[in-house]
């Protein structure tokens, strides 16, 4: 991994800073040099800590906009009240039964409302959230309107400070593996994250259920704190609160949340001095600051974060001397074609039969019908609109078809979920480049290595050795399929700012990474000179030997399609006109007349 | 009537166009072709100030109108039929012609000049009441071109008016686009169907990765070889 | 009144809400009754049952009585709830500080009557004036520089702006609660429920409201601009129409409806503070979203099913279960259909 030395430096002084900070708090804390009250806004700090990350989790990692954090706090708060108030069990038991509780009601409201996007979800969650405290109002052993009175006082900096770093790391490692790297993809653009096989479904309850639960154990240590809870307290201005920091902080940046819940919480002790005013310049600052630093407080999302591991690494390295070349560990297989367990490699491996799909009246694709042999390089090609890429989406399962069948490798595939028809070996390129933008060339790659990681949260949480080695794994395959598409130079840059060629390389190289034995290419060449169309054409000609692939391809530039593709399929106005080699294809005169036109001379 | 100076966009950090070079006489059709993602789109949308311009120039009618407002492009008298159509789907065909009229003021020539776009597309008269995401997609780039018409341009960008339609309705339109050309409008033609954009057309340029690779009359271009081979599947 | 006029009366309200329903394509497309047509379906649906309790010999008073008041309460949210389905039309932005515009036209509303000792009417338009004023600087300030930002930015300001606002208020108009004074006095005894004129008069100012804005919207310029922006806003600006002058018009229009509620909720409910926007602006949203947002009468048919249904609830079982009743139907609406009732079915472009 390589960084600007600059950002190594910068983040190794945040890194210094936050821990001389932390040696200093903790020894003014223990002399007893501060007194109660300033320990207890460092309490307050902590739970903002946690309830700052673990929102930044599901907002900022993950791209959901939730705004009813308070409602899983106020979960956790309660769990941890009447268990203390009723079975006076110790804070530890009380902040783990709190983290459970919260993590269901998180799966239980997650299942259903992680299928809304954007606003809708923000809104659902907003509407979860206020539901949540009208039952705690309403039922007898919340004590209602009034609340829960009497919770053991515990309000101990230093337990709240373990607490929270605990619940850092944890956030931290999650989305250090590849786990994290599904979350991430996720947010960058969730119908890319499916085709890479990831179930975003599954992915996004996940991180809900965790943020939840981490919500859970700060309110768990807020209940214990106050030692008095009412349904007053979680409100939907306290989701706020902590939406506030997160995007102050700025989305995805786990030290950018730490830091701003630090500040915002200190704020208010600032503002004392000009009490009178301080609940408006509060507001005031919090619009200034986004209309100046609209990426949130510290700039862009992950430089911090992935600074910080980068300088960790660096310090490992330090001690743990010659263990950063990565070798590829030979126990594991290389990337190469998907055993062929039963398959039966004379039976065509992709066969549509009367494929038709209607959006909303009009049939863009009718009784399409067309047989891919194995090993196969076939072409797709008709006028734009003509309803070609909406073949390939109910191909991989993005549209289902109105009717017909898909059959791969001898089982129907049709009405199944992006991600199950990536599993089971289909992979695509997109017409409007789908890349993961704001990740590195590298990070696009890894990413689609999820079908093959087969390691936990479990393992990514314990550093177990099985993680390392898989990561390593995946760390120089990933590299070499870079290499393959000439594109090793580029493995740190941002894909966004990649030219269009190197762009569409990178989408094959992705591609590659899930280890498909059918790959759809939609216009690959477009956006491209002609040198690196006649590039690609060798490049194409060369991954389906060596990746044992069948290919199927979408593309306008005739020159690319008729020297390289065995077959072809003409689509126009939904319909097959013509099937047959190009030298056919060439000839037709249905084809001339409604796609390649007379010839002019 | 319109000339394109060393034209560059950015997007991000994708360098769209890299010095489009093009001049629009008054009076010709002129088509630009080029294969997807060569940057033809975004030369009509730079134009027409819906995309900003990194560098280079856009003069018309004497003017430069680089990086205008939108809005003030359009009272100039250059209008853009958009790629996709981009009909109001909520409003009704009239209703769509109205905001085609929306820069001007003379409610009676307004009236006239959507009886004339009635006279071109018959079909619109007909189905003047139904609400426009109901049309088909011919009937709906018809929509798209009268409303471009109901501002009166001297200029008319049309962006791929042949997308996802069936032969028959590419030739209807086409024919429209050259009487519309005939009754005194300048017209800037981006197609995919350059075999059919040659054939109407006055003057064409080739473009490739955001460059203007070639120009010249339009029959010259048609019998191009590198042309043949690259888009006409020659 | 007989049951057996009660059963005619019944069948007769049925078969009216029957041909409203089959007529609704017209009704709602080219009339000038579209967007009176849900508070129109709510009353009638509401006559429907009280002449089946009658029918039935139950006891309808109650329940008519708790109806009518929803309306008028229906009424405030669905102005409110219009504001916020206007500007997400055309920003797409949750315009979190519009319950608190609402909030400052309630203010302006009781100034003008008290201060300036102005009648009703002239004391609505004053609101309705400062209100236009106070979202179109809000508009300026906040959203416009940020207009290319992420949308969680822009929503973030909101917050910010609606947080000022709130402890302006307080600062200006202190926490203490004003209360309006009484300008409708009097009620009205129909079928024998007796109806307060104040209600009467919130119903039929926001069914007026209804009116003049829905021919704002389909037969003026700049109302079919607005319409323009929100359905496809590359395809307004090449129409020729500043966007930025409609998102404002767009603005000053929607927080005069708002400020218009915060007077009609003066005059039936007249303790106004400034917080008194928090939960009506959120629940008016919700009642956007449950109609689908960014459609106008969607927002008209929300702000009644909410305002009924919490009105009933309060009635017959609790009023602390009030505030579920929305957040619980915006729950149910969004997963059977997540664009809204009249929401379009959206596919996105892969």
């Amino acid at each position: 991994m390589r960084r600007h030395p600059n950002q190594l430096r910068g983040s190794a002084i945040w890194i210094a800073v936050g821990a001389v900070a932390l040696v200093v708090v903790n020894i003014l804390v223990a002399t007893g040099s501060l007194d109660s009250y300033y320990t207890s806004v460092l309490g307050v700090v902590g739970i903002n800590i946690i309830l700052t990350t673990s929102l930044n989790l599901i907002n900022g990692i993950t791209g959901q906009l939730s705004i009813g954090h308070a409602g899983f706090m106020a979960v956790g708060a309660y769990t941890a009240g009447i268990l203390s108030m009723h079975f006076q069990t110790p804070l530890v038991v009380n902040i783990l039964a709190a983290f459970a509780a919260a993590a269901i009601v998180g799966v239980l409201i997650g299942l259903p409302t992680l299928r809304l996007r954007g606003d809708y979800l923000a809104i659902a969650t907003l509407g979860f959230g206020e539901i949540i405290r009208v039952v705690i109002q309403n039922l007898k052993i919340t004590g209602g309107a009034f609340g829960l009175i009497g919770i053991e006082w515990i309000d101990n900096f230093f337990y709240i400070e373990i607490v929270a770093i605990v619940s850092v790391i944890i956030i931290w490692r999650i989305v250090n593996s590849a786990p994290g790297r599904a979350l991430v993809a996720i947010r960058e653009d969730e119908i890319a994250a499916e085709t890479m096989g990831i179930n975003t479904t599954a992915y996004k309850v996940m991180a809900f259920a965790i943020g939840s639960a981490f919500a859970g154990v700060a309110g768990a240590l807020f209940a214990h704190r106050m030692a008095f809870i009412s349904p007053s307290d979680f409100t939907f201005l306290k989701s706020i609160d902590v939406l506030v920091m997160v995007v102050l902080g700025g989305l995805g940046s786990l030290t950018g949340a730490i830091i701003s819940a630090v500040s915002l919480s200190l704020l208010p002790e600032f503002l004392r001095v000009i009490d009178e005013w301080r609940m408006v310049i509060y507001p005031l600052l919090l619009v200034v600051v986004m209309l100046f630093r609209p990426q949130g407080l510290l700039g862009t999302k992950e430089v911090h974060f992935g600074a910080i591991s980068a300088a960790l690494q660096r310090l490992k390295s330090l001690f743990v001397k010659g263990e950063e070349h990565l070798e590829p560990a030979s126990d594991l297989p290389a990337i190469a074609t998907r055993e062929a367990d039963g398959v039966n490699t004379d039976e065509p491996i992709l066969e549509v039969r009367g494929l038709s799909i209607y959006f909303g009246g009009l049939k863009a694709v009718s009784d399409l019908n067309m047989t891919l042999q194995r090993g196969a390089l076939h072409g797709l090609i008709g006028p734009n609109g003509a309803g070609k890429t909406t073949v390939f989406n109910m191909i991989t399962g993005l549209h289902p078809p109105s009717e017909g069948e898909i059959l791969f490798e001898g089982k129907r595939i049709d009405g199944k979920p992006p991600h199950a028809v990536t599993a089971a070996g289909i992979a695509r390129t997109f017409q409007n480049i789908r890349l993961f933008k704001d990740l590195t060339v590298l990070d696009n790659v890894k990413t689609a290595f999820h079908l093959s990681t087969g390691y936990g949260v479990g393992s990514a949480l314990a550093y177990t050795p099985s993680y390392v080695a898989k990561e390593r794994w995946i760390d120089s395959e990933a590299r070499r399929l870079l290499e393959i598409l000439n594109l090793q130079d580029r493995s740190m840059e941002l894909a966004r700012n990649l030219p269009y060629g190197e762009q569409r390389r990178l989408e094959i190289a992705r591609a590659l990474a899930t280890r498909p034995s059918l790959l759809l290419l939609d216009e690959p060449a477009a956006g491209m000179n002609p040198q690196e169309t006649a590039d690609l054409m060798d490049l194409i000609r060369r991954i389906r030997d060596e990746f044992d692939l069948t290919i199927l391809l979408i593309e306008h530039d005739m020159s690319l399609v008729m020297q390289l593709c065995e077959r072809i399929t003409v689509l126009d106005y939904g319909m097959t006109i013509f099937e047959g080699t190009p030298d056919e294809v060439k000839r037709n005169p249905r084809v001339i007349e409604a796609y390649l036109g007379e010839e002019a001379g | 009537m319109l000339r394109v100076e060393d034209l560059h966009v950015h997007y991000g950090g994708i360098h769209a166009l890299k010095g489009i070079e093009l001049a629009v006489g008054e009076g010709q059709i002129v088509a630009l072709i080029g294969a997807n993602g060569a940057g033809k789109s975004t030369t009509l949308n730079t134009i027409s100030g819906l995309v900003r311009a990194s560098g280079g120039r856009v003069e018309f009618l004497g003017k430069d109108i680089t990086n205008a407002p939108s809005h003030e492009i359009v009272r100039m008298g250059l209008c853009q039929v958009p790629e996709g159509r981009k009909i109001f789907p909520e409003m009704t065909v009239i209703e769509n012609l109205l905001m085609g009229a929306y820069i001007r003021n003379d409610s009676e020539e307004i009236k006239a000049d959507r009886d004339l776009v009635f006279d071109l597309f018959p079909r619109l008269k007909e189905r003047q009441h139904q609400v426009a995401s109901t049309l088909s997609g011919g009937e709906q780039q018809m929509l798209a071109i009268g409303r471009g018409l109901m501002s009166r341009p001297k200029l008319l960008l049309l962006d791929e008016p042949s997308m996802g339609l069936a032969p028959l309705l590419v030739k209807e339109i086409f024919n429209i686009v050259k009487a519309i050309n005939q009754q005194g409008t300048t017209i800037l033609l981006v197609e995919q169907n350059a075999n059919m954009a040659l054939s109407i057309a006055d003057y064409g340029y080739v473009l490739e990765t955001g460059r203007t690779v070639l120009h010249g009359p339009a029959q010259e271009l048609a019998a191009n070889e590198e042309v043949k081979a690259a888009y006409l599947g020659g | 009144m007989s049951r057996v006029v009660a059963l005619v009366l019944l069948c007769l309200v049925v078969a009216l809400f029957a041909l409203l329903r089959k007529y609704r394509a017209v009704v709602v497309s080219n009339t000038a009754f579209k967007y009176s047509y849900y508070p129109a379906s709510a009353l009638l649906v509401i006559l429907a049952v009280n002449f089946l309790l009658v029918a039935l010999g139950a006891d309808r008073l109650f329940f008519v009585q708790q109806a009518v008041y929803g309306l008028s309460l229906g009424s405030v949210y669905a102005l409110i709830a219009l504001g916020y389905t206007m500007v997400y039309g055309v920003i797409k932005l949750i315009n979190f500080a519009h319950g608190d515009i609402y909030m400052v036209g309630a203010y302006a509303g009781y100034y003008a009557v008290t201060a300036l000792n102005l009648s009703f009417v002239p004391a609505l338009v004053v609101a309705m004036a400062v209100s236009a004023v106070t979202g179109v600087l809000v508009e300026r300030i906040a959203y416009k520089p940020l207009r290319d930002s992420p949308r969680i930015t822009l929503l973030i300001t909101a917050i910010g702006m609606s947080l000022l606002l709130e402890n302006l208020g307080q600062k200006v108009f202190t926490s203490t609660p004003r209360t309006y004074p009484s300008m409708f006095t009097g009620s009205y005894n129909v079928f024998g429920v007796s109806v307060d004129l104040s209600r009467i008069i919130v119903f039929v100012v926001t069914i007026l409201l209804m009116l003049a804005l829905q021919y704002f919207v389909t037969y003026t310029k700049p109302g079919r601009a607005m319409r323009a922006v929100s359905q496809d806003r590359d395809a307004a600006r090449l129409m020729g129409i500043d966007i930025d002058r409609v998102i404002a018009a767009t603005f000053a229009v929607g927080s005069a409806l708002a400020g218009a509620a915060g007077v009609l909720v003066g005059i039936v409910f007249p303790q106004i503070r400034p917080t008194m926007g928090v939960m009506p602006g959120l629940k008016a949203f919700v009642a956007a979203v449950i109609g689908g947002i960014g459609i106008i009468p969607g927002a008209m048919l929300g702000g009644m099913i909410i305002g009924v249904s919490e009105n009933l609830v309060t009635a017959y079982i609790s009023s602390s279960w009030r505030d579920a009743i929305a957040f619980g139907f915006l729950i149910l609406i969004l997963l059977a259909k997540p664009t809204g009732i009249l929401g379009k079915h959206t596919r996105e472009k892969v």
